[in-house]
């Protein structure tokens, strides 16, 4: 396959994953569906199963309305609407986070009206800042391999972990390589086609995904060479997730170039890797501690924001464009001191609200727009 | 022979309990304490035992709310950015410290904060802005969801033993002095007595007819909320416990005259609008008897391991438990008490305790056979509140319960 056969191939698998997901339990892999949150995918994979990333759907909200009341925030509605009325049938179990009151409750809407022949919670620390929690993720990710040995029936042999995990962060270096080659030469990739390498990655098995990136990367390498410099708006994303993913569209048509990001869809999901550890549940704590911040868990002092303003800095982003997704509680607690933050230290940002469902409005589209210009014009001007 | 003093009924005492309470808030820092902020449901023995003073930013709201400040306050802060659909405590709150309007003159900046979201995640976000804001620590003292798994349990436990420690290490900081773990156990035993004591006081309710609604409840709940680990708050309910006793109980006096209906509800209050609730119902002969929310307080602990029943009471509070676990300490309460009916009141405030309403109404319905009202509305804004929708709909499922009953006298159903 060449470059724009691949590409193709995974935005396939990016928009709808569900063919694929099929597939693999024609193959007799049983799929483990996870919530947005910190799961360590390397302990389910190691365990035979193949570990999804739950990421919402766009198809109309008819049945989650019963369960949770719309002040529930877009992501866990339509996480909600896709399982109970959609893709029931694919999941044989869930693995299930908790970082927030949504999330929390969603758990149990979710284990009853979901019934299915595993779930197993995921009580991730949330907090970070002090050893304690440590201590806690590394018990919890215990606990979590004895469920998953229980429900495949063998034990997980450090040399299967040990397995996923080198696949796992092969996966990510791949991906970081190509992010970084965009930063390189902004136009070498869209911005559509990064975000949906990266969200395929949620969905799909390393060993599936990294031959392909593989090939992608080296024929990036070889284009790389080729490509003439043009002035291009340099931008991070920040928030949560960017859905839907025809902002990134929205994005490549305004023909600014996404050079750094803090979303959990995104840098945070590829930037960092299981270190080298005998004690390999140590090794996949050790990762988590290692992440960059997210908002509902908290973080020492201000380390969600200065995180972010390290990241602009350090690839000369020239303005934030931030996702909010609607009721979302955690990131409506933030914003506040987030935007007062960013004018004190002169770095334009813009917020835009996202709900599943709703294509990009006509104003979204006007008020990016509007950003977008307002840089050029700094850039001439400043 | 001396004369005896005029006693002080319970109403006169928590008066001048919570007057004291806050006049030596207002004067800590002159006289070289601390403060910290800290959530309801939080292992504030600690503080007690450490001779830092808690104060409870949501307990200060609850007073603006019953002022009817909420709308203005919120609006203030929703001009800065902050979102109308936060919950009304944080609104309420962040709008004082940006208007500086309270009833009572206000609360003291905080030196520490502690946030357990054993009772919502909400206070944590909330507690944040504040550690911003007056540059103060904030710990976040996690509590896992109690699930029922058994191994998950003792590594909650644990974990959160190990967080108590942690916290005590940071009130040394603060302070500069060293804890003293045989004034914790002191500490512990009072709260022990108060618990037990409120308890008491709230299963009053379960006497025919019942000498207590869930108003009286509501009100008579505060000092435990902020004095719970002190000598005071045991004094207090003893006194409450036995004026009861006295002038209700003995005579087989009910809070309302005919008392047919018994009710739960579930939630918190709608706090600006509980006297006219009560009103409504009891002309319908209809009390609010008790819900799980004044029930969070009623703790059991066992000061020979303070840290250890530190951990186990607040990591098990109703709003941390799994689902199931929660309908059945709700079902407790409808079989201790006879409840017939049932009011779930969908708090936009507040998903901590509001999400998952249904499926909770689904089990308690399936098990007492007793129909449920699920209405939405807000605990503390008016401007999400709707007189008239909201009277209707209790209006109509009273009358669900009357004709229920009917058919039930009548045989025409079980
Ligand atoms: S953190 Fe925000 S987006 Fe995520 S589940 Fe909670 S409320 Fe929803
Ligand atoms: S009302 Fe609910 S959301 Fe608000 S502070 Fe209390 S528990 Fe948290």
């Amino acid at each position: 396959m060449n470059q724009k056969e691949i590409l193709e191939k995974v935005q396939a698998i990016a928009q709808d994953p569900f063919p694929y997901l099929k597939g693999k339990k024609t193959e007799g892999r049983k799929i483990l569906g996870s919530p947005l949150a910190d799961v360590p995918s390397e302990l389910i994979h190691a365990a035979g199963f193949l570990p999804v990333t739950i990421l919402g759907t766009n198809r109309p909200i008819v049945k989650a309305s019963a369960h949770l009341p719309d002040n529930a925030c877009s992501l866990s509605r339509s996480n909600l609407e896709l399982v109970l009325n959609y893709q029931r049938e694919d999941f044989d179990g869930f693995v299930f986070p908790q970082v927030c009151d949504t999330t929390q409750h969603l758990s149990d809407i979710w284990k009853m009206t979901i019934p299915s022949e595993f779930f197993a919670s995921f009580l991730i620390p949330r907090q970070v800042d002090r050893t304690s929690a440590r201590h806690w993720f590394y018990a919890e990710t215990q606990r979590l391999k004895s469920q998953l040995e229980g429900f495949s029936g063998s034990p997980i042999t450090d040399d299967a972990l040990r397995k996923s995990i080198r696949l796992y962060n092969e996966a990510r270096t791949l991906l970081r390589e190509i992010y970084q080659a965009k930063r390189m030469s902004p136009t070498l990739i869209s911005n559509r086609q990064l975000f949906d390498l990266i969200r395929a990655f949620c969905f799909m098995a390393p060993e599936d995904i990294i031959p392909l990136l593989q090939t992608l990367v080296s024929d990036l390498d070889a284009e790389k060479s080729g490509e003439e410099k043009k002035r291009v708006i340099r931008i991070s994303l920040s928030g949560i997730v960017v859905e839907p993913a025809e902002l990134f569209g929205l994005l490549d048509e305004l023909k600014v170039s996404v050079v750094a990001d803090d979303l959990i869809v995104g840098s945070r999901m590829i930037d960092y890797d299981v270190p080298e550890h005998e004690d390999l549940i140590m090794a996949l704590t050790e990762r988590h501690f290692s992440k960059s911040p997210f908002s509902p868990i908290r973080d020492v002092g201000t380390r969600l924001y200065d995180h972010l303003l390290r990241r602009v800095e350090e690839t000369k982003a020239e303005g934030i464009i931030y996702f909010h997704i609607k009721f979302c509680e955690s990131q409506d607690y933030d914003l506040p001191d987030m935007k007062s933050v960013m004018r004190e230290r002169k770095i334009p940002m813009i917020v835009l609200e996202t709900e599943y469902q709703t294509a990009a409005k006509a104003q979204t589209k006007t008020r990016l727009e509007a950003f977008i210009e307002s840089l050029y014009g700094e850039q001439i001007h400043g | 022979m001396a004369e005896k003093e005029p006693k002080l009924t319970a109403k006169e005492f928590s008066k001048q309990l919570t007057q004291k309470y806050y006049e030596g808030a207002k004067h800590a820092h002159e006289q070289g304490k601390y403060i910290a902020y800290t959530t309801a449901v939080s292992p504030a023995e600690l503080f007690y035992a450490h001779d830092v003073i808690p104060i409870y930013p949501e307990n200060h709201s609850v007073m603006m709310i019953t002022h009817r400040m909420t709308a203005e306050l919120s609006q203030s802060i929703e001009r800065k950015g902050y979102t109308s659909h936060l919950c009304a405590y944080a609104r309420s709150d962040l709008g004082f410290r940006e208007l500086q309007k309270s009833p009572i003159g206000g609360i003291p900046d905080p030196d520490f904060l502690l946030a357990c979201n054993a009772q919502c995640f909400t206070l944590t976000k909330w507690f944040e802005v504040l550690s911003r804001r007056y540059n103060a620590p904030l710990f976040v003292f996690d509590t896992p969801q109690f699930i029922r798994d058994k191994r998950a349990r003792e590594e909650i436990i644990k974990y959160v033993m190990e967080q108590i420690y942690e916290m005590i290490e940071s009130l040394e900081t603060l302070t500069g002095k060293k804890f003293d773990f045989d004034r914790l156990r002191e500490v512990v035993e009072y709260s022990r007595q108060a618990s037990i004591l409120y308890k008491t006081y709230l299963d009053m309710a379960s006497y025919k007819p019942s000498p207590i609604s869930i108003f009286d409840a509501l009100i008579n709940m505060a000092i435990t909320v902020y004095l719970r680990g002190t000598p005071e708050a045991v004094q207090f309910y003893q006194l409450l416990v036995d004026e009861v006793m006295e002038t209700k109980v003995k005579k087989g006096i009910g809070v309302i005259p005919n008392e047919k209906y018994r009710l739960y509800w579930e939630n918190l209050p709608i706090w600006f609008k509980f006297r006219d609730h009560f009103k409504l119902l009891a002309s319908y002969g209809a009390v609010i008897l008790t819900s799980l929310y004044v029930h969070a307080w009623s703790y059991d602990f066992d000061p020979s391991d303070p840290v250890r029943t530190l951990a186990e009471n607040y990591a098990s509070v109703f709003s941390n438990v799994e689902l199931e676990e929660r309908a059945e300490m709700a079902l407790d309460l409808f079989r201790r008490y006879s409840l017939n009916g049932n009011l779930m009141f969908l708090n936009r405030s507040c998903k901590a305790v509001s999400f998952a309403i249904h499926e909770l109404r689904d089990i308690i319905t399936e098990k007492t056979g007793i129909p449920a009202l699920i209405f939405e509305s807000d605990m503390g804004d008016p401007r999400f509140y709707s007189e008239s929708q909201i009277r209707t709909r209790i209006e109509a499922y009273l009358e669900t319960l009357d004709q229920l009953s009917f058919e039930r006298e009548r045989g025409l159903r079980e």
